[in-house]
């Protein structure tokens, strides 16, 4: 399920918070709402933690992670980065980097298998996301932009990207990330899909002024609608199982 | 009876290419470097003159005498040409719009997307201020007059009003405000005006004779009695942001200097409106009588003209 909100009269969520399938940063400074909105959707499935890096409140675009691990820029502070050791599930790795480029967000796009970075990544920051992330690292462009990590949103089972992302790009991508991708618009025409919204498998965040149709594009590509956390996990323990036998 | 002027028109110019997506993604690329630089680069000495076609066209030319902030070592030879066009308000200035009033009413959280909407439905009295070619999609200004009794109904009205009837001080001025929600919301007009902090002051005597132009046109031309009648304000309401000096137990008072005037008016207009007797509250919410308003055109005129 998609729900709309705003980060102080921001509709710009996906710079404000970080939602994986094992935990949710959300920033410190907003009003309680903000943080309660999370809460209410994600209950006892992960943590909710409130967090700021490198002193700033813009962490959804600092950090990048997935349910295996957390990337974080060379400026988080030495607190913020045991705050987040400490209230993460032990099964996340947290990584501080050292990255010329520290919009990590930004530069970065992953989901639990796959990530998109930007071209000029450092190769040891490459191997990093490999290991930290468990992911496979393809470098590419999305639409003609570098900044990967801004322009799509990605999760297990779908992703949207930049609106003006040709068709070739769209089937190259989506054969890359071996996920159904859509290139639309969230917050009623912004092109930073990854700044307007955050989303994981079962359930996504989005700007208030998203409209309904965005919204709906969003609940299809991502197949929100039939999600619960319980889903996913019985369908990985089902898997689990078959592998052990 | 027709008004002989015509009210500000947009220019349909026959432009393929930026009816394509991609190019109106560049464009706005494009525009958005290049509003930063102009307004890095813009020195105000201009003019305005009124075409034809109801548009104003301003002139930036850069003084050459200014030479204090050419922080980036550019020679001061180089004209920044700059036209602004009045347009109608449309659903594409959402952005914009929404942007120039996100400081509307302080921090608080509001209907703020309800409130641009209305803004931008009311096409037949309300202007914004764009650059002159199609382009730019970068919005500079916007000013319109919404009746208070009309809209008031919607939520973002009335949570405007719960928050300005909350941030007043003064009991006795309360009611009054209350008044003017209430009893007499059909003649009150809020007036929300807003630009970008640079803008050159020239724009304003045309930016507001726009504006109350377009409504006593309104008055006369719109298709119902009601909304000829929703056009006749007897008062305008105004919040906006002022400068109190700390001393004279000022809420917004920043500067300590015991030099300084008691009260910085963010926007120059407000010292007028401020004047014009029958304010409501300390300068920050006001409402002036309506026929009041040509004086006031007046001395902004002559106000914009006098200053160096």
């Amino acid at each position: 399920m998609a729900t709309r909100l705003q980060f102080e009269n921001n509709c710009e969520v996906g710079v404000f918070s970080k939602l994986t399938n094992a935990y949710c940063l959300v920033a410190i400074g907003g009003s309680e709402s903000f943080y309660s909105i999370f809460e209410t959707e994600l209950a006892d499935v992960i943590p909710v933690v409130k967090t700021s890096i490198g002193g700033t409140r813009i962490i959804g675009r600092l950090c990048a992670g997935n349910k295996n691990g957390l990337l974080l820029p060379h400026n988080t502070t030495d607190q913020e980065l045991q705050h987040l050791r400490n209230s993460l599930p032990d099964s996340v790795v947290v990584q501080r980097i050292e990255e010329r480029l520290s919009a990590l967000g930004n530069v970065i796009a992953c989901n639990d298998h796959v990530a998109l970075a930007h071209t000029d990544l450092d190769r040891e920051t490459e191997e990093l996301i490999a290991d930290v992330l468990g992911v496979e690292v393809f470098r590419q462009t999305i639409a003609g932009n570098i900044l990967v990590g801004s322009y799509c949103a990605l999760s297990n089972r779908g992703g949207l990207v930049h609106p003006h992302t040709s068709i070739e790009d769209l089937d190259e991508l989506s054969t890359l990330l071996q996920i159904p991708l859509v290139a639309g618009t969230v917050n009623r025409g912004s092109e930073v899909i990854a700044a307007g919204m955050t989303v994981n498998d079962w359930t996504a965040f989005c700007g208030s002024d998203t409209t309904a149709t965005e919204l709906s594009v969003i609940e299809s590509v991502f197949k929100l609608r039939e999600a619960q956390p319980s889903a996913i996990v019985d369908e990985m323990r089902k898997s689990l199982i078959d592998s052990y036998v | 009876m027709a008004p002989t002027a015509k009210r500000p028109r947009r220019k349909l110019v026959a432009r393929p290419v930026t009816f394509s997506p991609f190019a109106r993604s560049a464009a706005h690329i494009a525009s958005a470097y290049m509003i930063k630089r102009q307004m890095i680069e813009n020195k105000l000495h201009e003019f305005c003159q009124l075409t034809p076609n109801g548009e104003c066209k301003c002139n930036d030319k850069r003084n050459i005498d200014e030479t204090e902030s050419d922080s980036d070592g550019e020679s001061s030879e180089g004209v920044v040409q700059a036209d602004f066009a009045f347009f109608d308000p449309k659903p594409d200035d959402f952005h914009g719009v929404k942007t120039l009033l996100q400081t509307f009413l302080d921090n608080k959280e509001w209907n703020l997307s309800g409130f641009v909407d209305l803004i931008l439905e009311q096409t037949t009295v309300g202007t914004v201020a764009k650059l002159e070619d199609d382009d730019d999609d970068g919005l500079f200004s916007v000013v319109t007059a919404l009746n208070l009794g009309r809209y008031k109904d919607h939520k973002c009205m009335k949570e405007l009003e719960d928050y300005v009837l909350s941030v007043c001080h003064e009991s006795n001025l309360v009611d009054q405000l209350r008044v003017l929600f209430s009893k007499k919301a059909r003649d009150v007009g809020l007036l929300v005006s807003q630009r970008v902090v640079n803008l050159p002051a020239q724009l304003l005597p045309p930016l507001y004779d726009a504006l109350f132009d377009e409504v006593s046109w309104a008055v006369e031309d719109e298709p119902t009695e009601q909304l000829r009648n929703s056009f006749r304000f007897k008062t305008y309401l105004i919040v906006t942001k002022i400068y109190m000096h700390k001393k004279a137990n000022g809420k917004l008072g920043e500067k300590a200097d015991s030099e300084e005037e008691p009260v910085i008016y963010v926007k120059a207009e407000d010292e007028l409106f401020h004047e014009l007797k029958n304010y409501v509250s300390m300068g920050l919410v006001m409402a002036v009588e309506a026929d009041k308003i040509p004086t006031f055109r007046k001395q902004l005129r002559s106000l914009i003209d006098d200053e160096p």
